[in-house]
């Protein structure tokens, strides 16, 4: 045990974990040159085509160290959006130590500080690293400068390097061995193994990503799940080497995986401990933090038949993604689909994708919201964050709304437009200081429905990249909330309304209907489009009639051809959705739910 | 009801059976033309051996009711290579008496003797490219040939003989006006054509126009100057006598295209040459769209299609309805009855209730058809009907 090593890649976004993962995997020779391809952990196609991480991802590696010994480190790729740093925190869990990583050109950021904070929670040992070093705009000592000042870390431990180039990256491999601690735990005890994360696999059933802590585990025992004592037969043991790499016993300090015919997916949650029914452990192991949706919208397939379909998908992406939830909702212009919440746009975005990529399913989403507390005159409270149950205005007593507290980092120049940003975006106490000569950490108490609306796209493009955020929950605030409705041909497309403060309502109607306009084809007849507050317009726009539609020429060569471009007409018009009589796109009602263009 | 000529008249109608003869060779490419052709003078040795063997491959116990010569260009073969051509597609399959026999043409690749000889051979229909009257419009649209020509040309066809002259016309061009439309079309008339076919420019896929189009490079007259344009040519073509009865061809009483007429009826026809279709008992086959290929094909006896397709029984019925309705005097609902075994009003129900309401279809007379409005907003109630 003494020569094993768990440690996780922590970052802010971008900063080159992935890479740097690629480089440790291949120095270690766990794929030959022929299998290896960039961002190898990044695996789903969501990830390859965005370039970010979004699943934290485990890989065993044997290295031999300059002291002759072979280790054993089990590295976990992680993350850095701020939408995912529960899989962060999920990841820490299952580790001793933390490879942080800082852009040599970009510096400490938002979301360095807050996956420091989070690895210092879990007592974890930290090797900074400062990445990129091969960058023309590279500043190394400036870098380090900051991670001794603004983070506090010692000098001696900072590794420099390109995961780029490879250039310093056997450095970092000694360091590991000799600065980050073994695990701890006894091989003999009682089976204590952490569960930090699942996967749904539709041949084997749940694969569960184990910490040992105590004792072990062989194909055969029968394994218990403390949070709700189900048993199951274990089937297969392994490590993850990019594959699974099935192997006899997984003993304390180990990371690997556990394979035991489970079909239910709630049994298998992460957190929860598994023992052996044989000679179980008295106590489970501490759990994970429950973590808070902050973002709530509607799912609903777009064809009805898929509903069922859809309640599966929902409960598999759960089972690898725990920070997901769902419950059932219903829609007059959509049928029967589900609340879901979400930790960020980011993470409702990836949702979506991967419910249209992964189970082939086609769905509208409902524009996003907070969750509001309304107290009704009557003194009952109520949590909403559906438009559909926001009760009639003149029964509520007062509304408050989701405040949080954002830590901005930015280059001073930057700082006039940020003030205007925050002011724009309702921010109260603002708050900075000079962390380094240059830099400005900005703490600003914010609306969470501006936050998710487009204030971090607003912030980088006025930092032009070089602005970076996170924030924490606060508390709620009073605030003066109105139901904004769309209605198309006077019909009120139900799944279109959504919850504004009142200084919004205009341009947000506007917006919506703006962009209805675009996305509804035009149709035989004209439509109006109108955004109303309790019944007044506040914003409209018009599609004119389709006047002419017709091909000229179809002769014998042409006929198969037409046909066809007919046909696909009939079945998009089949995927559109019917209010009153104007069909309304899928790409209609995802237009209203994105922020600016 | 109907005495026994007009029945049989009908039957034989539904019975007619088309030749296509594919010529794949043009002067140069127009700027918007989708057709499978190949620019500049090429030998055609090899692929006149090549379509006179596909040819002979075909056997049908029935007459043809029509040929076409198309392209392309097909005179960009000499006439007599085009007489022999058509001589042997008499001699292979039995050509009824009154057959309608068309080669299309380009302005200037023709001149009084070639005309002659064609005529002669047996072909009794010209259908003239002429597109626009206006010499700065040719040259956007990148044809080979000026309006002078293009009236010229028209001119010696008729010297030659043919007295069923068709003339193809564009609008909704590149920088035209709707002052220069009703030139070209005022002059086309006075060319005294039997036969128009006007067509709304359509941008397709993978043309040079479709390029300059995504450049922002091609600005065409917007939806209201385009339907100003359509109805200006509806108007003026009845004036002068003509009566639309498909979509964009319009044609003096009699004088209407039985080839052209059996492709919207969904009847059989066959094709030879590259890239030309096939349609016979309801399986449609369509060959390799590349000379040199189905020449080689040809040569070495292999199969020359690419494309094969046979639908279902109801799917060719929709698909019959479809290309019916492009024809103004629509379907007979009798007819399709007897061919189908469908009862078209009760297959669409709701939807032909709904898009007759709409003022987009209508039932008379047994016949089911796209009024005005419908004519114009073809494609989305077609797609209700595919
Ligand atoms: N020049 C240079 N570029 C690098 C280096 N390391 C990473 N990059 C580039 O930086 C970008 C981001 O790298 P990733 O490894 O995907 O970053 P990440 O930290 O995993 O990003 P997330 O997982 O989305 O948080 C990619 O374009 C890499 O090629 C380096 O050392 N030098
Ligand atoms: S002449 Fe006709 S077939 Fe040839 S390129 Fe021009 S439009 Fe196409
Ligand atoms: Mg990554």
């Amino acid at each position: 045990m003494k020569n094993i090593r768990n440690f996780s890649v922590i970052a802010h976004i971008d900063h080159g974990k992935s890479t740097l993962s690629d480089r440790l995997i291949q120095l270690c020779g766990v794929v030959t040159a022929r299998e290896f391809h960039d961002q190898l952990l990044d695996n789903m196609d969501i990830e390859r085509e965005r370039g970010i991480t979004i699943k934290s991802q485990t890989v065993r590696l044997p290295y031999k160290a300059k002291d002759g010994q072979m280790y054993v480190l089990n590295l976990v790729d992680t993350p850095g959006h701020v939408d995912f740093s529960y899989e962060v925190s999920r990841a820490l869990s299952a580790c001793e130590g933390a490879l942080l990583l800082v852009d040599a050109a970009q510096g400490v950021e938002a979301q360095t500080l807050a996956n420091l904070y989070l690895a210092m929670e879990n007592d974890l040992e930290i090797i900074p690293v400062i990445n990129k070093i091969d960058l023309p705009a590279a500043e190394p000592e400036k870098t380090a400068n900051e991670i001794t000042q603004d983070l506090g870390l010692s000098a001696e431990t900072i590794q420099k390097c390109s995961a780029k180039t490879g250039l310093g990256v056997e450095d970092i491999l000694e360091a590991i061995v000799t600065h980050l601690p073994p695990p701890q735990g006894d091989p003999e005890g009682q089976l204590q193994a952490l569960i930090f994360d699942a996967k749904y696999d539709p041949y084997r059933g749940t694969v569960i990503s184990v910490r040992i802590v105590n004792g072990t585990l062989r194909p055969g025992d029968t394994i218990v799940f403390m949070h709700n004592g189900s048993e199951y037969k274990v089937e297969e043991v392994g490590w993850f080497q990019i594959t699974r790499n099935q192997k006899d016993i997984l003993s304390a300090g180990e990371v690997g995986y556990v394979i035991a015919g489970i079909k239910t997916l709630s049994d298998a949650k992460p957190g929860d401990t598994i023992t052996r029914k044989d000679d179980p452990c008295t106590t489970a192991l501490p759990g994970f933090k429950e973590v808070q949706q902050v973002v709530f919208s509607s799912i609903y397939p777009i064809s009805a038949d898929d509903y069922e379909e859809l309640a599966a998908a929902l409960e598999k992406l759960q089972l690898n993604d725990a920070s997901l939830t769902f419950q059932k909702d219903s829609s007059a212009a959509l049928g029967f689909g589900f609340r879901c919440g979400f930790l960020g746009l980011l993470h409702l975005e990836v949702i979506q994708e991967r419910i249209e990529r992964e189970f082939d399913i086609s769905i509208i989403l409902t524009v996003p919201s907070v969750r509001y507390r309304i107290t009704l005159q009557s003194g009952v409270v109520q949590m909403i964050d559906n438009p559909s149950y926001f009760p009639d205005p003149s029964t509520i007593e007062q509304v408050e709304e989701p405040f949080i507290k954002a830590n901005i980092l930015i280059p001073e120049r930057y700082m006039g437009g940020l003030m205007n940003l925050c002011v724009e975006k309702r921010g109260e106490n603002i708050t900075y200081n000079y962390p380094t000569t240059g830099r400005i950490e900005l703490h600003c108490e914010l609306p969470l429905a501006e936050v998710i609306y487009d204030f971090y796209d607003k912030l980088k493009s006025l930092t032009q990249g070089y602005g970076s955020f996170d924030y924490q929950l606060l508390d709620y605030r009073i605030s003066d909330l109105v139901k904004l409705d769309i209605l198309v041909n006077s019909e009120r497309v139900d799944a279109l309304s959504q919850l504004t403060h009142r200084v919004r309502a205009r341009e947000r109607g506007l917006a919506a209907c703006e962009r209805l306009q675009e996305e509804i084809p035009r149709q035989m007849f004209k439509i109006a489009i109108q955004a109303s507050i309790g019944g007044s317009v506040v914003a409209r726009t018009n599609i004119s009639a389709l006047r002419k539609d017709v091909t000229a020429k179809c002769y014998g060569g042409d006929i198969s051809r037409k046909r066809k471009l007919l046909e696909k007409q009939k079945a998009g018009k089949k995927r559109m959705k019917t209010v009153g009589n104007v069909d309304i796109p899928q790409s209609a009602f995802l237009s209203v739910l994105k922020s600016e263009h | 009801m109907k005495d026994c000529a007009v029945r049989r008249a009908a039957l034989n109608r539904m019975n007619d059976l088309g030749l296509y003869l594919h010529v794949p060779f043009c002067l140069r490419k127009c700027g918007y033309c989708s057709f499978y052709s190949e620019a500049g003078r090429r030998d055609s040795s090899r692929w006149l051996a090549a379509v006179i063997r596909q040819l002979r491959q075909f056997f049908s116990p029935r007459p043809l009711t029509s040929i076409f010569f198309g392209g392309g260009t097909p005179t960009m073969l000499p006439p007599e290579v085009l007489r022999d051509l058509l001589a042997e597609c008499r001699q292979h399959f039995f050509c009824a008496e009154e057959a309608e026999i068309s080669l299309e043409a380009n302005p200037a690749t023709v001149d009084l003797s070639a005309l002659q000889t064609l005529r002669q051979a047996g072909f009794n229909r010209l259908s003239l490219g002429v597109q626009s009257l206006h010499d700065t419009e040719l040259r956007r649209l990148g044809r080979p040939h000026t309006a002078a020509e293009a009236a010229q040309t028209a001119k010696l066809a008729q010297q030659a003989g043919f007295a069923n002259l068709n003339i193809d016309l564009m609008c909704g061009l590149p920088d035209q006006t709707l002052q220069s439309w009703s030139e070209t079309l005022t002059q086309a008339l006075a060319l005294r054509p039997q036969h128009l076919s006007i067509y709304e420019l359509t941008v397709e896929e993978g043309t040079p126009f479709a390029q300059q189009q995504k450049e922002g490079k091609l600005l065409l007259p917007d939806e209201d100057a385009a339907l100003r344009m359509l109805e200006t040519a509806r108007q003026m073509t009845e004036e002068a006598g003509f009566h639309r009865y498909e979509i964009s061809n319009y044609a003096l009483p009699g004088c209407e295209c039985r080839h052209n007429i059996n492709y919207w009826r969904n009847s059989d026809y066959i094709g030879i040459g590259p890239g030309a279709v096939s349609c016979l008992n309801g399986m449609r086959k369509s060959a390799v769209a590349d000379a040199v290929e189905f020449c080689s094909r040809i040569e070495n006896g292999q199969e020359v299609w690419e494309h094969e397709e046979c639908l279902e029984p109801e799917a060719a019925f929709r698909e019959t309805v479809i290309m019916g309705l492009r024809m103004t005097e629509g379907l007979a609902l009798d007819e399709l009855r007897r061919r189908f075994s469908i009862d078209a009003a009760a297959y669409y129900g709701e939807t032909l209730a709904r898009l007759t309401k709409q003022g987009l279809l209508e039932l008379a007379d047994g016949r089911l058809r796209l009024t005005a409005q419908g004519l114009l907003l073809a494609n989305p109630v077609m797609a209700e009907l595919v």
